[in-house]
């Protein structure tokens, strides 16, 4: 066996430098797959690490270069050396520089075609490089893909192995781009994607300290959909009472948070971007004030899909704004040029494929413009959508670029909202079925539903939600839930076994066999519950009885 | 919009090892597998060591195994846990009853009647410590109340029939005895005891 590959303190080191000695290749990975890279950066938590490396180590997909950056802190190099597998490169870096810090520090020398994640109190499961090669690997244009985790909820006392509580699902959800901006979907450990997406999305940013995750994922999906694999294949810890996340302390700082949400909503990847559309916001103003700065913080505040907010102003005009805010573009314009003109000016220099333009005294709060526009995605009719709050004095509007381009060329003389009409563009609200979100909306109603105690209504939504908007594992397993808790037990048996045959958890082989249970099935209820009960079992590093980690890799 | 974020995140995360123990225990004594059932309650007590559950379970468990000692202990931490646990109470009356001590476990049994009206461990059992002691006149009443709020039970239906007829109230066991049998025509027991009942009346008219 060889020892592991030990990287000096890497910090200063170039990032695009590759080291020779980081250059091990098993003669055999070309015959047996694409090489994957694993990061595992750690950070004080010496009691979980050997647990996730062995859990690395015994994957079933072999082809593996493993970085462990240790991100300063508690020493580790003991640990790590006690894995001799020479796939194993450590980078030992005695000062703290923070995860975005170690994965890019990890990325330099990364040779894999794909790169994989784990932090250093989660686990894989056997299977979970493999699970998402074989999806990467077959026939899908899908350049990113992920799994379902378990949450794993435990207590631990100092020394003691940690004791598991549940193992919960908590999110499984189908790839939605629209949500992908508003909220993370995706486990990063769970992520697996095509290591020459970060030559288009560049590297993990370095600024931010909570939402590291998101930030990637979000600029991924410019440039991929993500292959849902509906399995279990890992797990994450959550352990009961104060989480010593880092994350989670700082999530508590709520500038900092917010400092961090707007750096990432506002990230722009270069162009093309093959799966994103681009949103250009022409906001019209006649003579900038206070009200026009404080629209502008607005915008910046609370539109979570990408965008470039374009001005057009006098060039005196722009040399007495003075807002530092990502993603604006003043146009200059005559100061007496009309609100058309204005309009005409920045459509000549716009990249946006949608094209919002909003008047100086907008009303803009959350959604403001992604629910008309969400609509417009979806539209195939030659049309626009007012914004919330559109008024006749005061009109606001989303619209496909190429049809407003066509509608001011061929009417240039007149106002902005005729040229539309002449063009036979027509403008108007979005209907409520045609707003996004719409699964959310059902969910939180279904959810409502149970809180009444009202559960055949839940379960009757939670399976109509599965029929219309996918994610139907999930959906079958609350409906099975609901069912049951209404009392119609054969149904809610029925679903959670359909569920059980292709993913099943703790929670759903638990409920099939209160099924079974109650129906005098014991062999079978026994059966599934020794099978949740070993789901359960322990996964765990034993610092209190160390021989029992020794694995066999 | 309220952005649905997680699929449990009003369930209970502590809950679930401690569910799947007990759930396995429950079935392990249901099929007479008492070392696995006791297995299972032993971890599930020490996942949730306020539970009363896991510990009624190693009572029954240690019951069945005829350890007396042991059920006592399990059933008695049980209700120091849950004071008002219905089975705890019904554990330690069986106990009594095992050891012959009558009206404690007539006591026992009607506590746990009071906390669990519908027991039907308890009813059962308070009926056959009423037939050892030969009172019956508390056991009617129970019985009576039981079947009121499960009119169609006919394993009560008997068994209040029988001690109608043991209290010298044949009529009321006769009528007791046609409604079962017309729930239950098949009902062998309760057709043998309707014929002993019609000869008590015939004797006595």
């Amino acid at each position: 066996m060889t020892a592991p590959l030990v990287m000096p303190d890497s910090s200063n080191a170039p990032r695009d430098g590759r080291s020779a000695r980081c250059h091990r290749v098993s003669a055999e990975s070309a015959k047996r797959g694409p090489l994957v890279t694993v990061l595992l950066p750690t950070y004080n938590r010496r009691r979980c690490l050997a647990e996730a490396l062995v859990s690395v180590l015994r994957q079933t997909y072999r082809d593996l270069e493993i970085f462990v950056v240790r991100d300063g802190g508690e020493e580790v190099s003991d640990i790590v050396r006690s894995f001799p597998d020479p796939r194993v490169v450590f980078i030992d870096r005695k000062d703290n520089r923070g995860k975005p810090f170690s994965l890019n520090e990890a990325l330099a020398r990364a040779r894999g075609k794909y790169v994989a994640y784990l932090d250093d109190d989660d686990v894989y499961y056997p299977g979970h490089v493999r699970a998402l090669v074989d999806a990467l690997e077959g026939p899908t244009d899908c350049r990113a893909a992920y799994s379902d985790l378990y949450k794993t909820s435990c207590e631990a006392a100092p020394g003691q192995d940690r004791r598991v509580l549940s193992k919960h699902v908590e999110i499984s959800r189908d790839f939605d781009r629209f949500l992908m901006l508003h909220f993370n979907h995706v486990l990063h450990v769970s992520l697996m994607h095509r290591r020459d997406l970060l030559d288009r999305t560049g590297l993990y940013n370095e600024q931010l300290n909570i939402l590291i995750d998101w930030d990637i994922t979000r600029r991924l999906s410019f440039f991929s959909d993500f292959h849902h694999v509906p399995a279990v294949t890992g797990e994450f810890y959550s352990p009961v009472g104060e989480s010593d996340r880092i994350s989670c302390r700082q999530r508590k700082d709520s500038q900092e948070y917010l400092r961090n949400l707007l750096a990432i909503r506002t990230t722009r990847p270069p162009k093309p971007w093959p799966k994103m559309k681009d949103l250009s916001i022409i906001l019209l103003v006649d003579r900038p004030d206070e009200r026009t700065v404080n629209v502008m913080l607005r915008i910046w505040r609370y539109t979570f899909y990408p965008y470039k907010l374009l001005i057009p102003l006098s060039a005196a005009d722009i040399g007495r704004l003075n807002v530092q805010m990502p993603n604006v573009e003043f146009v200059p314009v005559n100061s007496l040029s009309s609100p058309a003109e204005r309009v005409d000016a920045v459509l000549r220099r716009c990249e946006g494929d949608y094209v919002a333009i909003v008047a100086g005294n907008a009303a803009v709060e959350e959604m403001w413009v992604e629910r008309p526009l969400y609509t417009l995605m979806h539209s195939t009719a030659r049309e626009g959508f007012l914004l919330e709050g559109a008024t006749p004095q005061s009109w606001a509007a989303v619209l496909r670029r190429t049809d407003l381009d066509q509608a001011r060329r061929a009417h240039v003389h007149l106002p902005v909202e005729a040229s539309l009409a002449a063009a036979d563009i027509r403008v108007r609200r979005p209907k409520e079925e045609e707003l996004p979100f719409q699964f959310d909306d059902l969910l939180l109603q279904a959810k409502l539903a149970e809180a009444d105690g009202d559960w055949i209504a839940a379960a009757r939504l939670f399976e109509r939600m599965g029929e219309r908007f996918g994610n139907q594992l999930w959906m079958k397993e609350m409906a099975a839930r609901a069912y049951f808790e209404a009392g119609d037990h054969p149904r809610a048996g029925r679903l959670s076994g359909q569920v059980n045959l292709e993913r099943p958890t703790v929670d759903t082989l638990l409920l099939e066999a209160k099924v079974c249970r109650r129906q005098q099935d014991f062999s079978t209820a026994i059966r599934l519950l020794t099978q949740a009960e070993q789901m359960l079992g322990p996964h765990v590093y034993s610092p209190a009885h160390p021989e029992r980690n020794c694995c066999s890799i | 919009m309220t952005t649905a974020r997680t699929n449990d995140a009003d369930r209970q995360t502590h809950a679930q090892h401690y569910e799947v123990l007990r759930e396995l225990g429950d079935c392990y004594t249901s099929v007479g597998n008492y070392d696995q059932a006791q297995r299972c309650y032993e971890k599930a007590a020490s996942l949730g060591p306020d539970e009363p559950g896991p510990y009624v379970g190693l009572g029954v468990a240690a019951m069945q195994k005829d350890k007396l000692d042991d059920a006592e202990i399990a059933f008695r931490v049980a209700c120091r846990l849950d004071p008002r646990c219905a089975k705890a109470h019904a554990g330690l009356a069986m106990i009594a009853q095992q050891r012959r001590d009558f009206p404690l476990a007539f006591d026992l049994y009607l506590k746990s009647l009071e906390l669990d009206t519908d027991s039907i461990a308890a009813l059962l059992g308070m009926f056959q410590v009423s037939c050892e002691m030969g009172s019956f006149a508390k056991i009617i009443y129970y019985l009576e109340v039981y079947l009121r709020m499960h009119p169609g039970d006919t394993s009560v239906m008997f068994a209040l029939a029988a001690l109608y007829l043991k209290d010298g109230q044949p009529d009321q066991s006769k009528t007791v005895l046609l409604d079962l049998l017309a729930l239950e025509p098949t009902h062998r027991d309760a057709a043998n005891l309707l014929e002993e009942v019609r000869h008590t009346l015939a004797g006595t008219a």
